[in-house]
């Protein structure tokens, strides 16, 4: 996994759509009925920003430790997909940063509005629970002296190439 | 021996009276003991747009057929969810049983169309916005929906089109448009514009399972869409919204353009009725024009972009140059896009590589 150093500055936040906001208002309703197993939505009246605590999966290198996710939501969600970060301390992974940033190309690329914070939040359990070590990743420390000011990870030019983790 | 002989030729003619009733829809994989794939659809009276399930059902009879009866099993299905699968294929096995010791496999295709009629409905919620694809928003009225011929997922009109709409026009970023990527190890990848975010123009892909679809896919939910505009408001999951906002929404703006250019192409070729205006009378004004432009025509099927630069006034002989002449001058543009790149990443495995990078620009051409 490589990652450039990030582009441009983060446009200005604004205001979710109403679209998105329907949207949502569902997915949180969805969530609270039926959250996926081993993640809590603490509740906050943000609907934009959701901060989420994700359990370690039994079995794996991560078991019994808790991190939490960020998940900020664009004006036009869930055209546009939203930012996922780990709030500090971030998983060691080999495909995480030590400033939160994820490596997943769902994230990016490859988001499709069909999809939901809850279906994000499996894939990216999923990806931690496959880890083989905890270790960051190769270009960890360039990638993060890049990233200075709190740029978002989707300013990022990412590759991906390891289908394996 | 007498005896088989008798029943192989009973067999046989079965096969021949499924072909006779199915043509094209069934394939034969073995004539003795039969085996066999039925594409079966729902009655619609052949109405596409009404369809919204199909199965290739298989059907695979043993040596002891019909005192045994066939396995059966769903070799391809849209549109249907596990349940309605399983609900159909045990549906068919219980015929088949009832009908053991008769030739049954018409029948067995028929039972098959008739169940696929009552389940000829979208099942769940639209992925888009997750609320129910048949239903009542809060003022009572039906959100139409539509499904993409691909795969037959299903979506609110509204919610698809919106996607086309930014897959278009939406990645307003600027980030986006500075420069593309070239990926070392692959060269200039063209492959992989129509899949991610910055897709061709018009081509999308589906949201739920990334089938590339074309504009013509969603055509007619623009049309309907155009059909009256109060009927757009309730589309909108933004009750709020006013009559203004609505008139400048995406949707009607995409209707204006096509409309428009739909207007233009009809005056093009003289399929316009327009009252008279005040045009003094001139020689060779009634001059009838060069024979239809056939060849216009059939480059408005592949090319429905760029028909309107088509003039009924050229020869069929300069229509045609004109049409293949586009195309490579535009990929020619978008490779030369690509040259410019000014970033280069190296990157260590390249055979590894299994998701494109970001294209950059390739939607704004």
């Amino acid at each position: 996994m490589t990652s450039s150093s990030p582009s441009s500055s983060s446009p200005s936040r604004k205001a979710l759509s109403k679209i998105a906001c329907s949207r949502l208002q569902k997915e949180l309703s969805e969530w609270q009925v039926n959250p996926p197993a081993g993640f809590k939505h603490r509740v906050t009246d943000n609907l934009q920003r959701w901060v989420i605590d994700v359990a370690g999966a039994p079995g794996t290198l991560y078991t019994g430790e808790t991190y939490q996710l960020q998940v900020d939501f664009p004006e036009h969600y869930p055209m546009e997909a939203p930012q996922v970060i780990f709030l500090h301390p971030a998983p060691m992974h080999p495909h995480i940063y030590s400033n939160g940033h994820i490596c997943l190309d769902i994230l990016y690329d490859s988001w499709s509005p069909a999809m939901t914070v809850s279906s994000v939040c499996i894939s990216i359990l999923s990806m931690l629970s496959s880890s083989p070590a905890k270790q960051r990743p190769a270009d960890n420390d360039r990638y993060v002296r890049n990233c200075c000011n709190g740029r978002s990870p989707k300013e990022t030019r990412w590759w991906f190439h390891d289908d394996k983790v | 021996m007498a005896a088989q002989a008798e029943a192989e030729e009973e067999v046989r003619l079965e096969l021949e009276a499924v072909a006779a009733v199915y043509g094209d829809d069934v394939r034969v994989l073995r004539d003795i003991p039969p085996h066999l794939v039925v594409h079966v659809r729902p009655r619609t009276a052949d109405d596409s747009s009404q369809q919204f399930v199909e199965l290739f059902l298989g059907i695979k009879a043993s040596s002891q057929y019909p005192k045994e009866p066939p396995h059966i099993y769903a070799v391809e299905r849209k549109g249907l969810d596990e349940n309605r699968q399983s609900y159909l294929i045990s549906s068919i096995q219980s015929k088949a049983k009832e009908l053991s010791n008769y030739p049954m496999l018409v029948t067995l295709c028929e039972e098959a169309g008739e169940i696929l009629s009552n389940m000829n409905h979208p099942a769940g919620d639209c992925p888009l916005c997750l609320y129910p694809l048949v239903g009542e928003d809060k003022d009572g009225s039906v959100l139409p929906f539509m499904k993409l011929m691909s795969c037959y997922h299903c979506f609110h009109s509204n919610c698809i089109m919106r996607w086309w709409e930014w897959l278009q026009h939406g990645d307003a970023n600027p980030k986006e448009h500075k420069s593309g990527v070239i990926d070392p190890s692959k060269g200039y990848d063209l492959s992989s514009s129509g899949k991610h975010c910055n897709v061709n123009q018009h081509k999308g892909f589906c949201p739920v399972c990334r089938k590339v679809f074309d504009e013509k896919d969603i055509e007619h939910v623009h049309d309907l869409l155009g059909e009256s505009t109060s009927q757009l408001a309730s589309l909108t999951l933004d009750l709020g919204e006013d009559e203004k906002e609505l008139l400048h929404s995406e949707a009607e703006q995409i209707r204006r353009k096509r409309i428009e250019s739909l207007l233009n192409l009809q005056q093009e070729r003289n399929g316009l009725i327009e009252p008279k205006k005040d045009l003094a009378i001139q020689p060779g004004m009634y001059v009838t024009l060069p024979p239809s432009t056939s060849d216009a025509a059939v480059g408005e099927n592949a090319e429905p972009s760029e028909d309107t630069t088509t003039s009924t006034s050229e020869t069929e002989q300069q229509g045609q140059n004109n049409t293949t002449s586009n195309k490579p001058k535009n990929s020619g543009h978008r490779r030369r896009n690509r040259a410019n790149a000014s970033r280069r990443q190296p990157h260590g495995q390249p055979g590894r590589q299994q998701w494109q990078r970001k294209e950059a620009d390739t939607s704004h051409q």
